[in-house]
Order: structure tokens, then sequence, then C-alpha cells
């Protein structure tokens, strides 16, 4: 852990210093930085507004909840708990959410449970599918069915492999 | 996406219909919120993030690390386009440190800079490769434990490590495969470009 939080001034400082010795003007980078934010933002905002709409919509309908009840068989069948099916289900939706649901599992079942393990392996072992799809692909008109099909079958894959090692290891 | 987005749109709005139907509205706006919101700290995200690859590229630094690793990533994204593929390195890269929100705008642009050549291949590949989790290190995951009084943290390292591994390789065979076969069909990636050029809609 402390190892990372020297990882990023360190990375800064020496990209700094071996740019400057190039002449680099860092105040002219930084605001040439800031100005290409401006339009790249612009360009995922309507994309992000439509899948953040419908992630919404989708659990605040009740319909995840439905499918989270269906799945949890099949769920339990492949050897994830549970408990933790529900995260599996969010992850590729929403960071935030997931990051909620996984201190809440951590608090209820203990961070060294295995349940807890299972959840936190999970987390950090898939990611939100749906939001990397909507600004990868933004306005490019691809179709996305297959990519967003393969990651999600691979997360899962990735999910019942953590769940498996978290018994053993 | 334009099929996905319908059918759960109409299974949510038939649902709010037969249960709850006040909550319909607060619903959507609440999900617009959440846009805005986002759009606002990614915009403050990829300032610092942008100004810092502007001297990253000023420095020369990432020519040099992606010239190193350039046969290897023109292999894995099927292209030859510098450019294109510096811009992935940088995104594998960024999401390899877990340098938080660095890879997005890195994979945003080459994402477009592999489709406005027609490589979906290669746009579906970055696309796998960044949607399965890269991280080296689950630093969230990490921390929570440590909020949540765990005696050894950082002891799902390996767990973790192994099953992200496990799934980014299924991904990476996965596109491989599929496009492969795809190639034999004659549905390749030539005329998923040529459709991209028409501007078909979503």
């Amino acid at each position: 852990m402390n190892l990372v939080s020297y990882l990023i001034p360190a990375l800064f400082l020496g990209v700094f210093c071996i740019a400057l010795l190039k002449k680099v003007k860092l105040y002219d980078c930084f605001t040439a930085g800031a100005k290409d934010a401006v339009p790249l933002i612009l360009s995922i905002f309507p994309y992000l507004a439509a899948m953040l709409i419908l992630s919404e919509l989708f659990s605040a309908s009740g319909l995840s909840a439905m499918i989270t009840d269906f799945l949890t068989p099949c769920f339990k069948f492949c050897g994830i708990p549970p408990e933790i099916s529900p995260l599996v289900l969010v992850k590729p939706f929403s960071g935030s959410g997931s990051t909620a649901l996984l201190s809440e599992l951590l608090s209820v079942y203990g961070a060294d449970s295995y349940i807890g393990r299972c959840a936190a392996v999970a987390y950090g072992s898939s990611e939100t599918v749906f939001y990397i799809s909507a600004v990868y692909f933004a306005g490019s008109g691809k179709k996305l069915v297959r990519p967003i099909a393969i990651t999600l079958l691979a997360n899962f894959l990735g999910v019942v492999a953590g769940c498996l090692l978290c018994r053993v290891m | 996406m334009n099929a996905v987005f319908t059918a759960v749109f109409l299974a949510a709005c038939c649902l709010f219909l037969f249960t709850h139907p006040d909550g319909f509205l607060p619903a959507m706006l609440a999900g617009a919120e959440k846009a805005a919101v986002l759009a606002l700290s990614l915009l403050s995200v990829y300032c610092v993030w942008l100004g810092f690859f502007r001297a990253l590229e000023g420095s020369g630094l990432s020519a040099k690390l992606s010239r190193r690793v350039r046969p290897l990533a023109g292999k894995l994204f099927r292209s030859d386009d510098g450019a294109a593929l510096e811009l992935a390195c940088g995104n594998l890269s960024a999401n390899l440190l877990g340098l938080p929100g660095a890879p997005t705008p890195l994979g945003i642009r080459a994402t477009k800079a592999f489709l406005d050549k027609g490589n979906g291949y290669a746009a579906d590949m970055l696309f796998v490769l960044n949607a399965t989790s890269l991280q080296l290190l689950p630093t969230t995951a990490i921390a929570l434990r440590l909020t949540a009084g765990s005696a050894s943290p950082a002891d799902i390292f390996l767990p973790t490590l192994l099953s992200t591994l496990l799934s980014t390789l299924c991904g990476a065979v996965l596109v491989w495969l599929t496009a492969k076969r795809r190639a034999r069909r004659g549905h390749g990636m030539g005329k998923r470009g040529l459709l991209l050029q028409r501007g078909h809609p979503q």
C-alpha cells in the first residue's frame, strides 16, 4: 500500500524532470491538457447519460432484483456464494454501487471471512463493463453485443476462479 | 446497443407501471444527475492526466516505451498504426499501474484511432483488455478491507491477480477466436470498416 502511494508522485516527478531536460514547458502542457479534456468529456457525455439513466431504471424498477433472484441459484451452482451474487451482478453497471455493496458485505460478514474475501476478490477482478463500453465506443456506431458478451463471460469466469482460489489460499 | 437499450427500457417501464409508477421519473432524473456529476468529476481527472500525458509525450518517454513494445502490441492489436499503438500501450501501462482515471482518456483516443482506420478487431481487443480488469494491485478492495478491520488486508492479492489474469486471458482469446471465424466466413473487418465509413446508426 505504502509503495503505491509513493508511486504516483515519484512518477510525476520523474517524468517532469526528463521533460524539463528536453525543454518542455510544463505550464503549457497543463493548459493544453485541460483544453483537451473539455471536448473529450463532451464527446462521451451523451453516452454516459443514456447508460446511467438506463442502469438507474434497471435497478429502481426491481428488474435487477428479479434477475439477481433468478441467477443466484445458477451462481451457487458455479461456486459463487449467494451472499455476493448481488455484487457480481452490480459491478458491470456501477462502480460506486459495487463499492458500497463491498463495504457492506465486509462489515456484515467480516473482512477475513470466506464471504468477505470472496467479495473483495470478485470486486477486484471484474470491471464496470457497461461504463467502459459506453465511454470507449462513444459515437462510433459499432456493434457492441459481441465484445460486451465476451467481457461479461470472461469476468464471470474470473469471479468463479476467484471464489475457488479463496477456498484454498 | 439500440436493441439492448429498448428492451431494458421497456421492461423497466412495464415494471414501474405495475409496481410503483411514482418512481419512474425520479429514477431517470437520478440517472441523468449521476451522469452530470460523473462528467464533471471526470473532467477534473482528465485535466490532470491529459496535462501529465502532454509532459510525458514531450519527454519522449512514451515514444521510447511504445517503440520497445511495438512489435508485440502490433501483433496483439493487428495494427501497424504507430500513433494508435502508442496510445493503446499507454492505456495498458496505466491500467497495470492502477493510476486512477488515467487509462480512460488514452483508451478513448486509442479506440477512436483504431476505428478511424476501420480496425474493429483492435478496438474490441482494447475494450476487452480494459473491461476485464488489468490492475496488478487491487488497491480499492485492499483499502476497504483495511477499514473493515482485516488482519491482513493484502492477502487477497494473489487470488485477485490470478482470477483477473484468467478473465483477461479468456477475454483476449475469445476476441481472437470469434474474429478468426468471422474472417473465414467473409464477414471480416473490411466489411465492418465499410459500414463504419457509411456512418451506420448504432
